[in-house]
């Protein structure tokens, strides 16, 4: 998706914040050097080609966006927020940016187009094998404390701020 | 708040599902303006400001770490 949106001047980066489930393989981050170590190890793993900011060790950056783990901010040039997630997903993404360029170029056509606040419900795909796979990456320690947050949260019912609705 | 203390109760030994979902709503809303910070670009090693990206053309920036 970078490279195909790259010639319409979006720039894709990446910031590599603490671990979102430390395990015995990656555990969490006690030093600056062991960050940048993870953060080679998935720039590897996922082959990623987008530059990776490496957030310092305290999450200044992370904090400032909201800390969450996989969060999605699309920023205008000039820094205006003009899309964000509070999950990452591809089409979702896709979605926003296009919706952007478009309106733009309505403008640029002549259209009088005045910007207002929107909202929407986003739909992310859920692949409970590949994110299992993704903690057993970690270690085993991940798999454990998932599945004891997992049946805590089945106890404590719908989280404030979680998204949940019926089919 | 010690910074070794600031360390450790950010980046925490054990996940327990307490991420901050509503409070990401209020925070950095659409339409306002972005914040900056200072980060080391993993492929160089500089020291690099968001804003610099930001001034170049629009950025989509994904938060996340290999777990």
């Amino acid at each position: 998706m970078a490279r195909q949106f790259a010639p319409k001047g979006i720039n894709f980066v990446f910031l590599y914040t603490r671990e979102a489930h430390p395990g015995e393989n990656y555990p969490a981050h006690r030093s600056f050097e062991q960050k940048l170590a993870h953060a080679r190890a998935f720039k590897a793993e996922f082959n990623v080609e987008r530059p990776i900011l490496v957030d310092d060790l305290t999450g200044t950056a992370h904090k400032l966006y909201g800390s969450l783990p996989n969060m999605t901010y699309l920023i205008s040039r000039g820094g205006r927020v003009l899309f964000r997630a509070d999950w990452t997903d591809p089409p979702t993404i896709e979605y926003a940016i296009n919706y952007v360029l478009n309106s733009r170029a309505r403008r640029r056509e002549g259209l009088r187009l005045a910007p207002f606040y929107a909202e929407l419900v986003g739909y992310r795909w859920n692949e409970p094998v590949e994110f299992q796979k993704g903690l057993a990456r970690a270690g085993q320690q991940a798999v454990d404390d998932f599945d004891r947050a997992m049946k805590q949260r089945l106890k404590q019912g719908p989280r404030p701020g979680r998204i949940e609705l019926p089919e | 708040m010690t910074h070794r203390t600031q360390i450790e109760d950010y980046n925490y030994s054990v996940f327990v599902g307490s991420e901050e979902f509503m409070a990401f709503r209020t925070l950095l809303p659409v339409g306002s303006s972005a914040a900056d910070f200072e980060a080391k670009l993993l492929e160089t090693g500089q020291r690099v400001q968001f804003s610099d990206y930001w001034k170049k053309g629009d950025v989509l920036i994904e938060f996340g770490s290999l777990t």
